[in-house]
């Protein structure tokens, strides 16, 4: 069954969390790399693959390059996943 | 509070020269930059400026292309990165096919150079892997000790090897007459005397052939095929009681790793059933990250060991 954008959110924070190694910050969907220091280029790329075996889903090279804003991916999940 | 890059780079003109080149080309590395050097304590931080010394010597007036590179080497990493997750395993497998894509291609591999040649200033894993060796080896090596060491690279531990052990001579092999020329001209270009080059098949090294103190293998192993018989062969030319260093970065994707080894206990391993017994080792994680951490989410590791040969 689809699930609804805010539980996505709530889940993709999980992940994003585990894999930023970061716990006592905030994450909304105006969140970029700018303001999560663990967050540069290698941790997005698994960022995008730890998403991608959640959700069974694949993400092109230019989505990859286009997902700045965490909002940008729960978004692409959502329209992936057709939540 | 996490100092700002400015006030890690101050009294410490060459790291600047190189962080000012790359951030001219890409400005948005100065996070990851700023990360990288604020997890380094001050041995490190001095070794940081020791290599970077050296690399702003051997980049010349080429600082800016060789930035440019760097730039494009990370991206090139990106993409195998992003394969390593998805699939849990290198892109490549075989050195035919390493040779192929990466070592074949002339203007490929001057990229490539170019971005590793930083990347040993810039990436901490590097620099911790260089503070271990310069930090560890002394306690083990002789005095006139001769070295050998196996696909030198930009040559940078070769030099600084030269600077600082006292040695009684320095040999540099490698496979390809390529890069053996372009570490001689390193050394050359760095003002450093006292070691030869030599073109050498470490798999075909007869029994006595030589006899070195000291055999250095820094970044070599994962390019291998069979890095067990390659360490196993190098026996052949080390003295009684000689030592081996060896520098093998683990769960580490890059266009030309083609062996990859996940934990530290797999490189303690080969190292062992090759006919050695470790005597040190330390394990450096990218960007100064947990180790426990690291190896759980198969974040590059860089693994450090001296071993001595066995009977």
């Amino acid at each position: 069954m689809a699930k609804s954008t805010s539980e996505l959110h709530v889940a993709i924070v999980k992940i994003f969390k585990d894999v930023m190694d970061v716990e006592d910050i905030e994450i909304t969907n105006e969140t970029t790399a700018d303001d999560v220091e663990e967050w540069d280029s290698l941790s997005h790329v698994r960022l995008i693959v730890a998403v991608e075996k959640k959700y069974a889903i694949k993400f092109s090279d230019a989505e990859i390059e286009s997902l700045r804003k965490f909002g940008d991916l729960v978004t692409a999940v959502a329209r992936k996943t057709n939540a | 509070m996490t100092p700002t890059l400015s006030e890690l780079l101050t009294g410490r003109p060459a790291t600047t020269t190189l962080a000012d080149a790359v951030l001219k080309v890409w400005p948005e590395h100065e996070a990851y930059l700023t990360k990288s050097l604020s997890v380094r304590d001050a041995p490190v931080l001095e070794m940081t400026e020791w290599l970077a010394e050296a690399a702003v010597i051997l980049g010349g007036d080429r600082l800016h292309t060789i930035a440019e590179n760097y730039r494009w080497t990370c991206d090139r990493l990106r993409e195998e990165e992003l394969h390593f997750h998805r699939h849990g395993s290198y892109r490549l497998t075989t050195f035919e096919a390493a040779n192929a894509e990466v070592y074949s291609d002339d203007a490929y591999m001057e990229r490539y150079i170019d971005g590793l040649l930083l990347s040993q200033v810039f990436w901490s894993n590097h620099v911790e892997s260089c503070n271990f060796y310069f930090r560890e080896v002394p306690k083990v090596l002789k005095d006139s000790a001769r070295l050998l060491e196996i696909g030198p690279g930009h040559g940078l531990m070769l030099y600084l090897s030269l600077k600082t052990f006292g040695l009684a001579g320095a040999t540099a092999w490698d496979i390809s007459p390529v890069s053996v020329d372009q570490s001689r001209r390193a050394l050359e270009r760095l003002g450093a005397s006292g070691a030869t080059f030599a073109v050498q098949d470490i798999m075909q090294l007869a029994p006595g052939a030589a006899a070195f103190d000291l055999v250095v293998m820094s970044e070599v192993l994962e390019h291998l095929e069979d890095p067990r018989r390659a360490l196993t062969s190098i026996r052949n030319v080390m003295a009684v009681g000689a030592y081996l260093f060896v520098n093998v970065p683990i769960n580490s994707p890059s266009p030309d790793h083609i062996y990859l080894l996940e934990t530290v206990e797999d490189v303690l391993a080969l190292v062992e059933t090759a006919g050695f017994r470790v005597v040190s080792h330390g394990a450096f994680a990218s960007q100064g990250k947990e180790l426990k951490r690291a190896l759980r989410q198969k974040i590059s590791v860089s693994v450090c060991v001296i071993a001595v040969a066995g009977d």
